[in-house]
């Protein structure tokens, strides 16, 4: 075939040659393409009708599209107020009137002056506790307390087991996700001679450790500045949220990880005796709605059993 | 043609450089391939971190990305841009021996500091201009030399008229200088620090920097390409451009019009609504002069389609095109409010660039190479059946990339926006996250499979290469003029 025709026999080249043989056809524009660009232009300018668009002075076209979204008046009406199409009102409609708003609006509603108790009893509100629990927890409180709410011994408080550092009231887990918690024990001084019975004593209130003798006596007696907190018998101070130390559950030390180690377990002991323990928590009071953290209340119990 | 006009070539044109870009455009490529198929590793296996900060995603993202579009990316475009404007214009390089050459050690010193600094975690926080500002300084440097030369060797040019391609490279060059400039108008700290801050802030900011982000790929993935794609296409099918007239007139609409779209990277943000509109009505219209390049790119071959059955550089090319296609339509739609609604924040937009950069950028960049380098070195290829194997380890690897990512990102997106029956969120943000590990398997092995080929190629390209320096028989000379022709 030559090269100065296409398959036609019709069209020529433009006649320049460059680099040995390039050459171009003279091919008029494919007229589908030329009827689709056509297209697009009629789209954009229907587009441009539509929505904001053109900027002239300070202003802009404001296009033909309008959102409806109610606010409250000075004197307290409700109104509907109709702008141009913007995202702002947008946000604001979807939030007021979209499926979803609405369907959550109601669920709020009928939770708003239900106790905690009416909510749990009620399987249509638990569900609905629960659903918005999972999501709430899910994006605020498993980065650190996991996605089941196991914690991390040493770090991160597990939720899921039975032992409620501040107890399990819903009053109080409502309290301590609005304004988080300073979870702090002061590092302890206690002598060098004494800390491996202090620490065989806490062990052996749970049955970890088996004490017995003078090392009972000198373990017990350097209790004392622990009982402060923890209680004469290690129970725990849920005001203070000072753990029971003979529940055999452990937030802190990692006895668990020790087996059947008791030199392992003492020195667990040992390490959050000498260096205290200083944990924060932060608020969330300003993330979350009222029924958001009464609801996450429901679900993080339901985690821990009872 | 005699035996004799391969080193005719060389006399009359500057093949040197050439061949030192397309070298450079090799080692860069599989380097950048390598970082990405690393990093796509990390997301899908984070162990991968090793716990180690200079190999953390965060810091070898930006290395991946500036080896591949500019390592990899940039010395294929100067490399075939040097050529093409040489052998167009039947002109010599201007700039004597030393410009070329300064632009082809300040570019590659650029890289190498870039990587060096990234890793050790300095960076200017801009998408694809994350160089810190002393190396902003050397890359403008080099791309006023670069210019420079270009500029110049057009005019001293023996031929009456441009070729086609050369208006794609110079478009891109001058937009390239522009986006570069305005994007790292940077204030420096200190003059012996290596870090800045941005001349402009806030919204005004974010449009600068995605203006710049898309006109990256408008000039520099795109326009630039087309210019490789004018030529190589042609030649390789020895066939005539399709149609001059559509050359011009999507020439013209794409370089007016890329300019105005950038801003769809930033639709539901601080945006102004109007200038939201305004990007999105400029995508659609990009999209049919879009495909003006491709038409013409896969009309050339019309009449020679039975090219495709044994010449897999004409696949190579004639992929890429219908990649191109297909990635030009799929970006004017999710730069519709609707869609990007959806598509925003999403791996859905990883692998739309990736389905343009691989499918595209690569592959024609490949093709090209795959007619080139036999050329610039006076031979004929070690073997076209591996150029056969990497075609299909090359396409295999796009396609398990771009699905992949399909699903990702359609399905992560889905689910950010699911409701339950009590109007609550249906998913966590991390159930999200986990749902992406399987997708990210996938498209961690489509770039492994891409890689591949690369290494491939390499391979093949080192044969021919140190073929071609062995004192070739009669019959070789014989195949090597046919082949210059």
């Amino acid at each position: 075939m030559s090269q100065t025709e296409n398959k036609q026999g019709q069209v020529e080249t433009t006649g320049h040659v460059w680099d040995g043989d390039l050459r171009e056809y003279n091919n008029p524009l494919p007229r589908w393409w030329l009827w689709a660009f056509y297209v697009t232009i009629v789209f954009s300018v229907v587009y441009w009708i539509l929505y904001p668009a053109w900027p002239y002075g300070d202003s802009y076209t404001k296009g033909i599209n309008t959102v409806e979204y109610t606010v409250e008046g000075e004197d307290g009406e409700e109104k509907t107020v109709s702008e141009h199409w913007n995202t702002r009102a947008l946000f604001t409609r979807d939030m007021q009137s979209s499926p979803s708003a609405l369907a959550q609006e109601e669920w709020v509603g009928k939770v708003k002056d239900m106790s905690f108790e009416e909510i749990e009893q009620d399987p249509d509100t638990l569900q609905f506790a629960m659903s918005m629990g999972n999501y709430t927890f899910g994006d605020y409180c498993a980065a650190c307390h996991g996605a089941g709410g196991q914690g991390k011994i040493g770090l991160f408080p597990n939720l899921a087991d039975n032992a409620w550092l501040y107890g399990n009231s819903y009053e109080t887990i409502v309290n301590k996700i609005n304004n988080g918690i300073q979870g702090m024990m002061p590092a302890q001084n206690v002598a060098e001679d004494k800390i491996d019975d202090l620490a065989t004593y806490v062990l052996s209130l749970s049955g970890e450790a088996e004490i017995s003798g003078e090392a009972a006596s000198r373990g017990k007696q350097a209790f004392a500045s622990c009982a402060g907190c923890h209680g004469a018998e290690g129970k725990g101070n849920e005001a203070m949220g000072a753990p029971n130390l003979a529940d055999a559950i452990w937030g802190v030390a990692d006895v668990p990880g020790c087996g059947d180690d008791v030199a392992c377990k003492v020195d667990e002991i040992k390490h959050v005796v000498n260096n205290g323990i200083q944990r924060e928590m932060p608020a969330f009071g300003d993330r979350l709605t009222e029924t958001q953290a009464r609801m996450l209340a429901i679900y993080v119990r339901q985690m821990g059993g009872n | 043609m005699s035996t004799t006009t391969a080193s005719v070539a060389t006399e009359q044109y500057n093949y040197g450089i050439v061949k030192k870009f397309a070298i450079m455009a090799m080692i860069w490529g599989v380097l950048g391939m390598l970082a990405g198929v690393y990093i796509a590793s990390e997301l899908a296996w984070p162990f991968l971190n090793f716990n180690i900060a200079e190999i953390t995603f965060g810091r070898l993202r930006p290395v991946h990305t500036t080896l591949v579009i500019f390592g990899f990316g940039g010395s294929a475009l100067f490399a075939t841009s040097y050529y093409i404007v040489q052998r167009t214009c039947q002109a010599r390089l201007w700039g004597g021996k030393l410009l070329p050459e300064l632009t082809f050690w300040g570019w590659q010193l650029a890289l190498v500091l870039g990587v060096i600094t990234y890793m050790a975690g300095y960076t200017q926080g801009r998408e694809y201009a994350e160089f810190v500002w002393p190396i902003d300084l050397l890359i403008a440097v080099v791309w006023v030399l670069y210019f420079a030369v270009y500029a110049m060797t057009l005019v001293k040019r023996s031929q009456p008229h441009i070729y086609v391609a050369n208006w794609f490279f110079m478009g891109y060059i001058l937009a390239v200088a522009l986006l570069h400039i305005f994007n790292n108008l940077q204030v420096p700290v200190a003059w012996n620090s290596l870090e800045s801050y941005a001349l402009f802030g806030g919204v005004q900011d974010a449009m600068t920097q995605w203006w710049y982000g898309h006109n990256a790929v408008g000039f520099y993935l795109t326009v630039s390409f087309l210019g490789m794609m004018y030529y190589f296409v042609p030649k390789q099918a020895g066939r005539p451009i399709y149609s001059y007239r559509l050359s011009i007139v999507h020439f013209w609409a794409l370089s007016f019009l890329y300019m105005w779209v950038g801003a769809h990277h930033l639709h539901w943000t601080a945006l102004p609504d109007w200038v939201s509109t305004l990007a999105a009505a400029f995508s659609i219209l990009l999209l049919l002069p879009s495909w003006g390049g491709m038409i013409n790119g896969i009309m050339t071959l019309s009449g020679a389609w039975e090219k495709l059955r044994t010449d897999p550089i004409m696949l190579f090319l004639i992929t890429a095109l219908a990649f191109y296609g297909m990635s030009t339509f799929e970006g004017p739609m999710m730069s519709l409010k609707s869609v990007n609604a959806l598509s925003h924040y999403t791996d859905w937009t990883i692998g739309h660039v990736h389905s343009g950069a691989l499918g595209w950028v690569a592959m024609i960049t490949i093709g090209s190479f795959y007619h080139l380098i036999p050329r610039l070195w006076g031979t004929t290829l070690y073997s076209t059946k591996l150029v056969f194997v990497h075609f299909w380890l090359a396409t295999i690897g796009v396609v398990l990339y771009i699905v992949a990512l399909w699903v990702a990102g359609i399905g992560q997106g889905l689910m950010l926006r699911a409701f339950d029956q009590y109007g609550n969120l249906a998913y966590t943000f991390i159930e999200t996250v986990s749902f992406l590990h399987i997708p990210y398997v996938v498209r961690a092995i489509g770039g492994a499979f891409f890689l591949s080929g690369m290494l491939l190629m390499s391979y093949n390209i080192y044969m021919t290469i140190s073929g071609a320096r062995q004192p070739a028989s009669d019959e070789g000379r014989d195949a090597v003029a046919a082949a210059a022709r």
